[in-house]
C-alpha cells in the first residue's frame, strides 16, 4: 500500500506539490474560518445592539404616545366636554325630588380607584420568558446530565 | 528547469512572508505610537458615547376616581439643520404666523451660514401640536417630489426643516381645580418647576430624577442602557364632579352678592380628605404665564390656604367646645345677657347692640351672642382658653400637602403683643386670624368625635408600577367625644330653631354662621365683612364638612344671609354625589335591609 503511494508520487510529482500547498493552506483556511465566524458573530451582535438601540427609541416613542393618548382621552372626557355632550343628548341634572334611594344587597358603594397594583403583588411578566432562554450551555449540560442523573440515583435509593 | 521553478516559488514565498511581517510590524508600530493613543482617546471621547439628558415623564395627577387632572401631551420643536437648508424663503413663508412667528425672524434664522463648529442647528419654534407637524410633513414630502435635492432655486423646498417630539404638561380641565393643582412651568424645558398647590408640594416626586445618560455608540455596549423611571403619579382626594359643582356655585354666589372673592372647602372630617377646595380667582393652567394678569396685588393663588383673616362667629364653635370640654359650662348653664360686657378696659357688644336676657348655651350659639361667648371665655380662663385653641391647631400650619400655606401667629398671654381684651374678642373670632383650611380643620374635630385629622389632598402615590395608598393622620384630640356630641346636637338644634337658610331638607345639619367685621384704618365696622358658614352632616354620622367664606359681600354683610344659602345649595348637591340618603329615606332603607 505504501509502495503504491510512493509509486504514485514518483509518477506524478504535482501530487506532492498539491499536498504541500494543501498543508500550507490549511492553517490559512482555519484562520479564515475563525475570522469568518468571528465576523458573523460580531455582525450579529452589532445588529442586536442596534436593534436594542432602536427598541429603546421605539419604547420612548411608545411611552410618549401612551402619555399623549391618555391626555387626549382626558381632554375628550373632561368635565366641560362631558357636560356639553350630556346637554346635547338631552340629559339634565335630576332634581332632588326625583332621586330615589334603593337598597342593593351587598353593594358597598363605588370602589376606590386602583390605577396600579398595590405593593406585594408581584409582576408576573418575568415568567413570560422561558427559563431555558436564560440558561448557559454549560449550565444546561450540567443540569441535564449531572443533576438529572443524581436525581435519578436519589429516586432509586 | 525544475530547480529554477522551485527557487522562484521559494522567492515568492519569502517575499510574501517578508511583506506580511512588515505589515504586522507596521501595525504594531502604529498601535503603539503616541499619535495613535491620542487619536484613540479622542475617538473614545467623541464617538464612544453620546451624552443624552433624559427628563423622565412628569407624573400624572388624578382625581379620587382616576380622572386625569394633569398629564402630558406630545408637542414638537421645529428647527433647521443649516447644512441642508436649500430655500430659506419657503421655510419662512410656510411657518409665517405659526406660533406667532414672523417671516423675517424665520428667514434670518434659516439663512445663517453653516459652521460645523458654531452653527449647525437653529430652533425656529417649539410646542407645536401634532396637527401642524402632519401638515408640515406632507408639504415637505410634496416639495421633495418636485425638487428632490432642493437644487432648483425657483421651486419651493423645505429641505433642512426638522422636528423633534417631546412631552409638554397638559391640564385637560383647564382652570378647574387650578387653585389646588398649581402649575408646572413647562415653557422652560430644562429648568421647569412646579409652582403652588400639588405641583409645588410634590414637585420632586412628580419630576422623577432627570438623568444624564451615556449612550454608547458601540453596539456591543448597548445592552447596558439604564432604565430611567418616570416621575411618580398622584391620586388626589379631590372629586372632580364635586369640585366643578362647588366652583360653579361659588362663582354664582360671589357675583350675586357683589363680593370681592370667595372660598369653599369641602372635606371629610373622618379622615381629613379634601373633596373640593374652590377659591377665586382661577387661572387656565395651560396658559399659566397669564397668572400675573389674574392675580394682581399679591392676591394669593389659593385663598383657602394662603389668606389669613378674622373668621368671626364661626370661631364660637371652638370657644364653646373648649368651655364644655373643660366643664366651665354645661347644657343647663344660663347666662343673663345684658347686651354689653366690660373686660380689659373695653366693652363688648352683641351684633345688634341689644341684650338678649336669659340664654342657655344653645341660645348663645343660636343668636350668636358675642357678650355670652366673651363671658364663657373669661369663665374658662385665659390659660385654658389658649391651651384649647392651640390643641385645635390655631396659630400652627395644618401642613396640608399644598404649596403656599400661610399662618398668622396666635398671640397668647405669654406674648408681649397680647392684651387682656383679646381673650374676650378672640372668643367670637375677632382679633385672631387664620386661613380657611385652619378653621375647617379645627371645626372638623367637633364633627369627628373630638379627633382633629390632618387635612390632605393626596390619596395615593403610583411609583414603579405600584400604588401606595396614604393613611389618615390624627393631629390631636382637643376635646372628648362626649363634648363633641353635645356641641354637635347643640348646633343642630340652633340651626333648626333659627330656621337657618343653611338647612338642607331631609338632612340634619350642624353648623354656625359667621360675620366678621373688617377693620378699615384700625376701625371695625359692619360696612366691610367676611361672611362665612361652617356646617357638617349628617349630624349623627358626619361624612362631610363644608366651609363657605364670602369676602366683602356687597348685597348684605351677614353670613346668615350670604354664606348660609351657599352652604345649603352646595350640600343639597353634595349629598347626591356622596350617595347619602335623606334621614327618612335612610330609616326606610335600614328597615328594608333588616
Amino acid at each position: 500500500m505504501i509502495r503504491k503511494s510512493k509509486q504514485a508520487y514518483k509518477q506524478a510529482p504535482w501530487r506532492r506539490q498539491i499536498q504541500s500547498i494543501g498543508l500550507s493552506l490549511l492553517p490559512v483556511v482555519a484562520i479564515a474560518v475563525i475570522i469568518a465566524l468571528y465576523l458573523i458573530i460580531s455582525g450579529q451582535a452589532a445588529a442586536a445592539g442596534l436593534q436594542i438601540m432602536n427598541l429603546h427609541y421605539e419604547e420612548e416613542e411608545i411611552l410618549r404616545t401612551i402619555a399623549n393618548q391618555r391626555t387626549q382621552l382626558a381632554w375628550i372626557t373632561s368635565y366641560s366636554q362631558m357636560q356639553k355632550r350630556a346637554e346635547k343628548m338631552g340629559y339634565e341634572a335630576a332634581p332632588e325630588i326625583n332621586v330615589h334611594y334603593i337598597t342593593i344587597a351587598g353593594y358597598q358603594g363605588q370602589n376606590a380607584v386602583l390605577i396600579a397594583p398595590p405593593p406585594g403583588i408581584e409582576n408576573d411578566s418575568a415568567l413570560l420568558v422561558n427559563e431555558l432562554y436564560n440558561l448557559s450551555l454549560s449550565n444546561w449540560f450540567l443540569d441535564t446530565f449531572f443533576i438529572a442523573s443524581s436525581n435519578g440515583i436519589g429516586e432509586d435509593s | 528547469m525544475k530547480k529554477s521553478y522551485v527557487s522562484r516559488l521559494n522567492l515568492i514565498g519569502v517575499s510574501l512572508s517578508l511583506a506580511s511581517i512588515l505589515i504586522i510590524l507596521q501595525m504594531v508600530r502604529i498601535q503603539n505610537s503616541t499619535k495613535h493613543q491620542e487619536l484613540s482617546q479622542w475617538a473614545d471621547e467623541e464617538y464612544s458615547y453620546a451624552i443624552e439628558n433624559y427628563y423622565p415623564e412628569r407624573g400624572n395627577i388624578y382625581d379620587r376616581w382616576g380622572r386625569l387632572l394633569a398629564g402630558n401631551e406630545d408637542v414638537y420643536e421645529v428647527g433647521v439643520m443649516l447644512e441642508y437648508v436649500a430655500n430659506p424663503a419657503t421655510i419662512a413663508q410656510i411657518l409665517d404666523g405659526v406660533n406667532q412667528l414672523n417671516y423675517q425672524d424665520i428667514f434670518t434664522a434659516a439663512s445663517q451660514t453653516y459652521d460645523p463648529e458654531k452653527s449647525v442647528y437653529a430652533v425656529l419654534t417649539d410646542f407645536l401640536p401634532s396637527g401642524v407637524i402632519d401638515t408640515l410633513s406632507q408639504m415637505k414630502q410634496d416639495y421633495k417630489l418636485a425638487n428632490p435635492n432642493g437644487r432648483k432655486e425657483k421651486l419651493p423646498s423645505l429641505q433642512g426643516v426638522v422636528w423633534n417630539a417631546h412631552l409638554k404638561r397638559s391640564y385637560p380641565e383647564n382652570a378647574l381645580a387650578s387653585n389646588i393643582l398649581g402649575f408646572y412651568s413647562f415653557m422652560d424645558r430644562e429648568n421647569g418647576i412646579g409652582y403652588y398647590g400639588v405641583e409645588e408640594y410634590y414637585d420632586d416626586l412628580l419630576a422623577g430624577t432627570p438623568m444624564e445618560i451615556f449612550m454608547p455608540r458601540n453596539p456591543y455596549l448597548l445592552e447596558d442602557l439604564p432604565d430611567v423611571p418616570a416621575g411618580a403619579s398622584l391620586v388626589l382626594t379631590i372629586d372632580r364632579e364635586i369640585q366643578a359643582m362647588v366652583e360653579k356655585k361659588l362663582d354664582e354666589a360671589v357675583e350675586e352678592h357683589e363680593a370681592e372673592s370667595g372660598t369653599v372647602i369641602v372635606m371629610d372630617p373622618r379622615n381629613g380628605e379634601i373633596l373640593a377646595m374652590a377659591s377665586q380667582p382661577r387661572v387656565n393652567l395651560n396658559q399659566y404665564w397669564k397668572y400675573e394678569e389674574e392675580f394682581e396685588d399679591k392676591t394669593p393663588f389659593n385663598r383657602a390656604i394662603s389668606e389669613t383673616y378674622e373668621p368671626g362667629s364661626v370661631f364660637k364653635v371652638l370657644t364653646m367646645a373648649a368651655a364644655f370640654d373643660a366643664g366651665t359650662v354645661d347644657e343647663e348653664t344660663i347666662f343673663n345677657d345684658p347686651g354689653r360686657f366690660e373686660y380689659g378696659g373695653s366693652t363688648i357688644y352683641n351684633w345688634n347692640r341689644r341684650g338678649w336676657g336669659k340664654q342657655t348655651m344653645q341660645g348663645c350659639m343660636q343668636h350668636s351672642l358675642n357678650v355670652c361667648l366673651a363671658w364663657v371665655a373669661t369663665e374658662l380662663g385665659k390659660e385654658d382658653f389658649y391651651k384649647y385653641l392651640q390643641a385645635f391647631g390655631i396659630g400652627r400650619r395644618t401642613n396640608i400637602d399644598l404649596g403656599g400655606e400661610e399662618i398668622w401667629p396666635l398671640s397668647t398671654p405669654d406674648d408681649s403683643d397680647w392684651y387682656p381684651i383679646q381673650l374676650a374678642t378672640n372668643s367670637f373670632g375677632q382679633g385672631v386670624a387664620m386661613t380657611p383650611i385652619q378653621l375647617a380643620a379645627a371645626v372638623s374635630a367637633v364633627a369627628n368625635e373630638g379627633k382633629l385629622m390632618k387635612p390632605h389632598v393626596l390619596k395615593a402615590i403610583i411609583q414603579d408600577g405600584k400604588q401606595y395608598n396614604t393613611s389618615p393622620q390624627v393631629l390631636s384630640v382637643p376635646i372628648k367625644p362626649e363634648t363633641a356630641m353635645i356641641v354637635n346636637s347643640m348646633l343642630v338644634e340652633s340651626l333648626k330653631e333659627e330656621s337657618s337658610l343653611a338647612l338642607v331638607p331631609g338632612y340634619s345639619i350642624a353648623g354656625k354662621t359667621g360675620t366678621a367685621e373688617i377693620p378699615v384704618e384700625g376701625v371695625y365696622g359692619i360696612e366691610l365683612t367676611n361672611a362665612s358658614f361652617v356646617g357638617w352632616g349628617p349630624a349623627d354620622d358626619p361624612q362631610f364638612l363644608v366651609y363657605v367664606w364670602i369676602e366683602k359681600p356687597g348685597s348684605s354683610p351677614w353670613g346668615s344671609v350670604v354664606a348660609a344659602p351657599v352652604f345649603s345649595s352646595i350640600t343639597q348637591d353634595l349629598v347626591l354625589y356622596l350617595d347619602i340618603p335623606p334621614e327618612s329615606n335612610e330609616q326606610t332603607l335600614i328597615a328594608k335591609e333588616s
